[in-house]
């Protein structure tokens, strides 16, 4: 077993690819370094990330895949999903054989777990759109916090700067101390931690318990259906609702 | 909002009162937010939460006023019920909506209300909201609103150059029904504004093609509602009436709300328990009249006026219709494959991209999506079934039934798959012209607690 290891950012797997092929190797697997744990019966290689090579990956996939393989590639890793790296690997592999139609080999298995990896996330980004829940706080910021199962920031926040346009908002992702920060004109990701939230406004309580009244009333009692409920809004969800408060 | 307990009264008398009207989607619309104003729609809707009995939330649904002049018989508001009155004011439905929506609660606006002395002044009150919402707030939200059976043509036009879908609700499939429980209402007074707002909507289509800023007049369309079980009719008749309003006023949507006894009106039946399994029938035919391209009478006829309540109206129809079976994977075209059990409108686009650069055998078309357990009496796939089997109905039903836990109301995984995000869905659709029959929406699968069929 030959495993490449890269530094768990996006760059690394792209600069990891780039190792691969210039050393004519096939590496088994390419993990990153986060959470890596190590067997005695493979050898391991640390990939140091280096831009330009990276850079040069990049520009193949788009020049010599498409655009949307570029875009699957980003989205298996922030998908953080163990596998993204190796994954990434041998679908470049493919994509640089078969070109712009590697996404129609459906059945091939790499192309089909790539396909399912991102519809998880865009699933996932789509649910967010509806699932996020702000409140004011002091200062007229609207405040909101999210786990997600992938890294989606900022696949989020392109959809609430549209919307949202004229009220700062932010998103925390508090598994990831991250958050999407919009100031009414640009929003970027930063590391966030809680410590220095400020206190709801007293508007806030009004329209939070309008909310939860409006959504307990609309349940009609001769259809209850706790299952169908749970499957299309999962618990893990519920923390971040002000209506499951 | 000082008169908060007040508003909390509101909202709880005149939300219950609305949420028999199931027709809570957001989808359709794609109106941008502009500088300075707040809101936008998603053409592929977006639901925001999930009641108690699963269905998807995503627009602020409440009544204007619930103070009837009517006497519907089905219906809580009407005038011979003794039930607390109550009303909002415009701009405390405006503040609502804007300050739910600036916290991700919602969507948008779903509007309706009772008769409130006359339909026209219901409808200038309704306008007096949106106008608000548009105007005032600069709010591009969805907002759906009800067009009132009754109202002046000028007022139901005025309403629509704001809004982004407007419905009028049918209620009773047939004027039988109508005369029987809904006295005041006639079958006209709802076939009007129907009609009248179809011709609205292909005339700013016409009229869009020629002048790019011409005026919107409902973008989202026009729906309505079809109570199942609160009168005598048949599957038959429901079905072929959606196929009507599909065909003839260009519906986007027919929702169907299985009756809840909400009143004791003696000429209503005393039903415990609302007709699930058949409002789930009627909503998977629909769904295969939309996008599979079937046609109401050949999933039922006078011979067989009610779906089985044992499979659903696909599976019943391929029984049926044998003959046209065995169909090739590698070559049936896309309206084809969608006829067979076990193939949806996902795993169908799948296997119409998949084979374009490979043939495909069983191990292919499983990952793709589909459900052998049931395509497999009804395909081959390289000439060939996927082992010897016996063809007969009999044998196919005992399998199918077999294989089936009473009632899927959404298969698992299919959800998922259907939440595609509207680039890939215009991506899929551009791919094949045929395609643009539409594919459903999330909105539609939860909305509808619909699988795939
Ligand atoms: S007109 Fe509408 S609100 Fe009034 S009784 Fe009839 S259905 Fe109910």
């Amino acid at each position: 077993m030959l495993t490449y290891i890269y530094d768990g950012s996006f760059e690394g797997i792209l600069t990891a690819v780039f190792e691969a092929f210039s050393r004519k190797q096939v590496p088994d697997a390419i993990l990153s370094e986060h959470g890596l744990q190590q067997d005695i019966t493979s050898s391991y290689i640390f990939i140091d990330t280096d831009c330009a090579k990276s850079d040069r990956v990049y520009n193949s996939i788009w020049r010599n895949i498409s655009e949307d393989a570029l875009k699957n590639c980003y989205h298996a890793f922030l998908s953080e999903d163990p596998q993204a790296g190796t994954l990434i690997y041998r679908y470049l592999k493919l994509g640089w054989r078969m070109g712009s139609r590697v996404d129609l080999h459906l059945s091939d298995n790499t192309v089909f777990n790539m396909m399912s990896i991102n519809r998880k996330l865009e699933f996932e980004v789509h649910r967010l759109t509806g699932f996020v829940r702000f409140r004011q706080v002091e200062g007229g910021i609207f405040y909101s916090t999210i786990s997600p199962d992938n890294n989606v920031v900022e696949l989020l926040a392109p959809h609430f700067a549209e919307r949202l346009s004229d009220q700062p908002w932010i998103i925390h992702d508090i598994k990831r101390e991250i958050a999407a920060l919009y100031n009414t004109k640009t929003w970027i990701v930063s590391e966030f931690s809680a410590d220095d939230i400020p206190l709801s406004t007293e508007d806030e309580k009004l329209y939070s318990v309008l909310w939860k009244q409006f959504f307990k009333t609309l349940s009609i009692p001769s259809r209850e259906n706790p299952k169908l409920q749970r499957q299309l809004l999962p618990r893990r969800y519920w923390d971040h609702l002000t209506e499951k408060w | 909002m000082g008169d908060y307990m007040e508003l909390m009264d509101k909202l709880k008398v005149l939300a219950d009162s609305a949420k028999y009207d199931v027709s809570c989607v957001s989808s359709g619309s794609s109106r941008k937010n502009k500088p300075g104003g707040i809101g936008s729609s998603m053409p592929a809707g977006i639901c925001h939460t999930f009641s108690g009995d699963g269905r998807c939330i995503s627009l602020l649904k409440i009544l204007m006023s619930n103070c009837c002049i009517y006497d519907c018989a089905y219906c809580v508001n009407r005038i011979s019920n003794d039930l607390p009155r109550t009303a909002f004011t415009p701009d405390e439905i405006a503040d609502l909506t804007i300050n739910f929506y600036r916290r991700n609660y919602i969507e948008g606006l779903f509007l309706s209300s009772a008769v409130v002395k006359s339909p026209d002044h219901t409808m200038e009150l309704i306008i007096r909201v949106v106008r608000r919402l548009r105007e005032d707030y600069r709010f591009n939200g969805y907002i759906h609103i009800k067009a009132i059976p009754g109202a002046d043509a000028a007022l139901i036009e005025e309403a629509g150059s704001y809004v982004d879908r407007m419905s009028v609700n049918i209620e009773l499939p047939t004027s039988d029904g109508l005369r029987l429980l809904a006295p005041q209402k006639k079958k006209e007074a709802i076939l009007g504004p129907m009609g009248f707002i179809s011709s609205k909507i292909n005339e700013t289509s016409d009229n869009k093609r020629r002048f790019r800023n011409s005026p919107e007049f409902v973008p989202a369309g026009q729906s309505t509602q079809l109570i199942v079980g609160a009168t005598e009719d048949h599957d038959l008749g429901i079905l072929k009436l959606s196929e009507g309003l599909y065909k003839r006023f260009g519906m986007r949507r027919v929702f169907y709300s299985a009756y809840v006894p909400v009143s004791n009106h003696p000429a209503l039946p005393q039903a415990v328990k609302p007709p699930l399994l058949r409002e789930h029938r009627i909503y998977q035919a629909d769904w295969l009249l939309r996008f599979y391209g079937f046609k109401a009478e050949e999933l039922l006829d006078e011979s067989h006026k009610d779906f089985d309540t044992q499979l659903d109206p696909k599976c019943d129809w391929a029984l049926r219709n044998l003959e046209q079976f065995p169909i090739e994977v590698n070559k049936a075209d896309y309206f084809l494959l969608l006829r067979v059990p076990g193939i949806g409108v996902r795993s169908a686009q799948r296997i119409v991209k998949a084979r374009m650069v490979q043939k495909l055998d069983f191990a292919d078309i499983k990952k793709l999506g589909v459900v052998l357990k049931r395509a497999r009496f009804f395909i081959t796939c390289k000439g060939k079934y996927i082992d010897k089997l016996d063809a007969s109905e009999d044998f196919i039903r005992i399998n199918i039934l077999a294989g089936s836990k009473q009632p899927p109301m959404v298969e698992p995984g299919y959800t998922q798959l259907s939440f595609l995000p509207p680039s890939n869905q215009a991506m899929l659709q551009g791919l094949r012209p045929w395609m643009a029959l539409s594919a459903p929406t999330g909105e539609d699968v939860a909305a509808s607690m619909t699988g795939e069929l």
